[in-house]
């Protein structure tokens, strides 16, 4: 039934909404420059979002936990395979973008008798000086982009551009310490979150934390107190996952997840207050 | 063969098809992939394959201290001064080599890429004993090369086992057997000069060297390869005209460190070098 052109159209449609209901609960991904590196950050519940994948390269997840890690894998079969036979400069995110996910990615969801994946990844890369770093995030459609200095996951493009929008605000976030790094990246997670759950209603939840004034409300950033309240609240049940690229971290390998002692430390008081977050795993 | 192609397609790994028992296995992914490590090439008569020479390992009063000439000679030909043959594999393993440097290289960089693919894919550091497995496996693999005479590799493996809280060194024939040394470990042409003397000093010198402090145990290992390289022609020793020392390591909970050399030269111009 899908042989005719139209028919096909409609099926993809079909499965853009359903995609797109998948991810409404999921929790955004933040990742950002800072002065030492990277720092990448997400709440999640239980199963880590969070991954290394090579020396310098780090991976962040929305979406199915087996998707995921089917994604994952392949990832880093590429890269050690690529990294071994060439060396470990030309693995790059660009390159695993472009020819590894990018394809597998977009013919799943094409293939419309089949299974798409349920994902949506970002890659955040550390390059030798801070103006190399990159960001790549990549749709549950196939569709990437690249971007310097910050990228984020969200539900939809537009939860990403609100996320976005906060962190572009804060001057020279790129040059900040880690500390006040988490907290921008709290804070533009904090933004994703509650913009998901107000969708469909975009003046919903999200514009009630915006700061008032009714004709600025489309441009006003939400006040940072609102979002590190809400920030707690969920972590409160769920657990906080925040990794690094360290510039100069010793040994080849520059990603680090933070220790839940470290992040405790590091946590904007407002936050602190709940005891709950966890770590990823610690290598 | 294995490089990345524009074009060439992510292989999809199908959890629960036979690549089951092979997650997380680097060495078995580069074989599927045609990869192949120590074939056998007979060496020809006369020709003359670089080696590389004295190395030691002891366990000193912090962890363990391994070190290495740099000189990679072929037959009577010095090839090279400043090879390095103390391999760090990860932040709390060290190789280090004595044979030929082309295969010990590429064992090292098999080692490297298996620990770091096993602990992002399993989500966990292989463990100390695993580690060691890596280094009898890939050994037993280049058996046939080794005994062809392209590629015999005698190497000291030293790391510090997290489980037991111990630093730990293991010596290996060329066939892969595995060794544990309780105190020290050396290998390389010039290493029965130094193993004498290892034994002496540990037993009747004014202390084992198990109780050494880290200065102490680099001023021995700097004396230990002078002493190797005075009577192995093959050995390096140190170089002050071209400010050469040896490469010098030391493994603790905390991590393989390398002695900078300008600590070795001051401890050498202090400690080693007999006052006129």
């Amino acid at each position: 039934m899908y042989e005719e052109p139209y028919r096909w159209i409609e099926a993809v449609g079909n499965r853009r909404q359903y995609l797109d209901e998948q991810f409404t609960m999921g929790s955004p991904v933040v990742a950002l420059a800072y002065a030492g590196g990277i720092v990448m950050l997400t709440v999640s519940r239980g199963t880590p979002k969070l991954y290394e994948i090579y020396d310098r390269i780090a991976l962040g997840g929305m979406g199915h936990p087996a998707d995921l890690e089917k994604l994952r894998f392949s990832l880093l079969e590429m890269a050690h395979v690529e990294g071994f036979n060439r060396s470990p400069s030309d693995v790059t995110g660009a390159r695993l973008m472009k020819y590894g996910l990018a394809p597998t990615i977009k013919q799943a969801f094409e293939e419309i008798y089949k299974a798409p994946f349920i994902a949506k990844i970002l890659l955040a890369e550390l390059g030798v000086k801070p103006e190399r770093d990159l960001f790549l995030t990549i749709n549950y459609d196939g569709n990437f982009e690249e971007r310097r200095g910050w990228a984020a996951l969200g539900a939809t493009s537009a939860v990403q551009i609100e996320m976005g929008r906060y962190i572009d605000a804060q001057p020279g976030f790129a040059q900040a310490p880690l500390a006040q790094a988490v907290e921008t990246g709290l804070c533009a997670w904090a933004v994703g979150s509650l913009a998901q759950t107000s969708s469909g209603n975009p003046e919903g939840e999200l514009s009630s934390v915006r700061e008032s004034g009714e004709k600025a409300a489309a441009e006003a950033l939400p006040d940072t107190t609102a979002l590190l309240a809400h920030v707690r609240q969920t972590v409160a049940e769920k657990s906080l996952e925040c990794v690094l690229l360290e510039r100069n971290g010793p040994g080849s390998s520059k990603y680090r997840a933070l220790r839940a002692d470290e992040l405790g430390r590091l946590l904007p008081p407002a936050v602190r207050a709940s005891d709950s977050h966890r770590c990823a795993i610690d290598v | 063969m294995g490089a990345m192609r524009p074009h060439e397609k992510l292989r999809i790994q199908n959890v629960g098809e036979d690549d089951m028992g092979m997650q997380g296995d680097f060495f078995q992914l580069l074989k599927s992939q045609g990869y192949q490590f120590g074939n056998p090439v007979a060496a020809s008569a006369g020709m003359e394959i670089p080696n590389a020479t004295t190395i030691l390992a002891l366990k000193y009063r912090d962890g363990v201290l391994v070190a290495g000439d740099r000189r990679a000679t072929a037959g009577n030909m010095v090839m090279y001064d400043r090879t390095d043959k103390v391999l760090e594999i990860d932040r709390h393993s060290v190789l280090a080599i004595a044979g030929v440097p082309a295969t010990a290289y590429e064992m090292v960089r098999v080692l490297e890429h298996s620990f770091k693919y096993y602990r992002r894919t399993q989500l966990q550091e292989l463990s100390f004993e695993g580690k060691l497995r890596a280094v009898s496996k890939l050994l037993k693999e280049n058996v046939p090369a080794a005994l062809a005479g392209t590629g015999a590799v005698v190497p000291v493996f030293a790391g510090y086992d997290h489980e037991q809280e111990a630093a730990k060194i293991y010596f290996y024939d060329i066939l892969g057997a595995e060794f544990e040394a309780v105190e020290y470990a050396v290998s390389g042409s010039g290493s029965p000069t130094i193993r004498g003397i290892l034994h002496y000093v540990n037993t009747w010198g004014p202390q084992p060297l198990a109780a050494l402090p880290e200065e102490q145990a680099t001023v021995q290992a700097l004396r230990l390869l002078s002493s190797a390289a005075e009577f192995d022609s093959a050995t390096g020793g140190v170089n002050r005209e071209l400010n050469l020392y040896p490469v010098v390591k030391l493994i603790t909970a905390a991590g393989v460190q390398t002695i900078p050399d300008t600590n070795l030269k001051q401890l050498y111009e202090r400690d080693v070098v007999r006052a006129l």
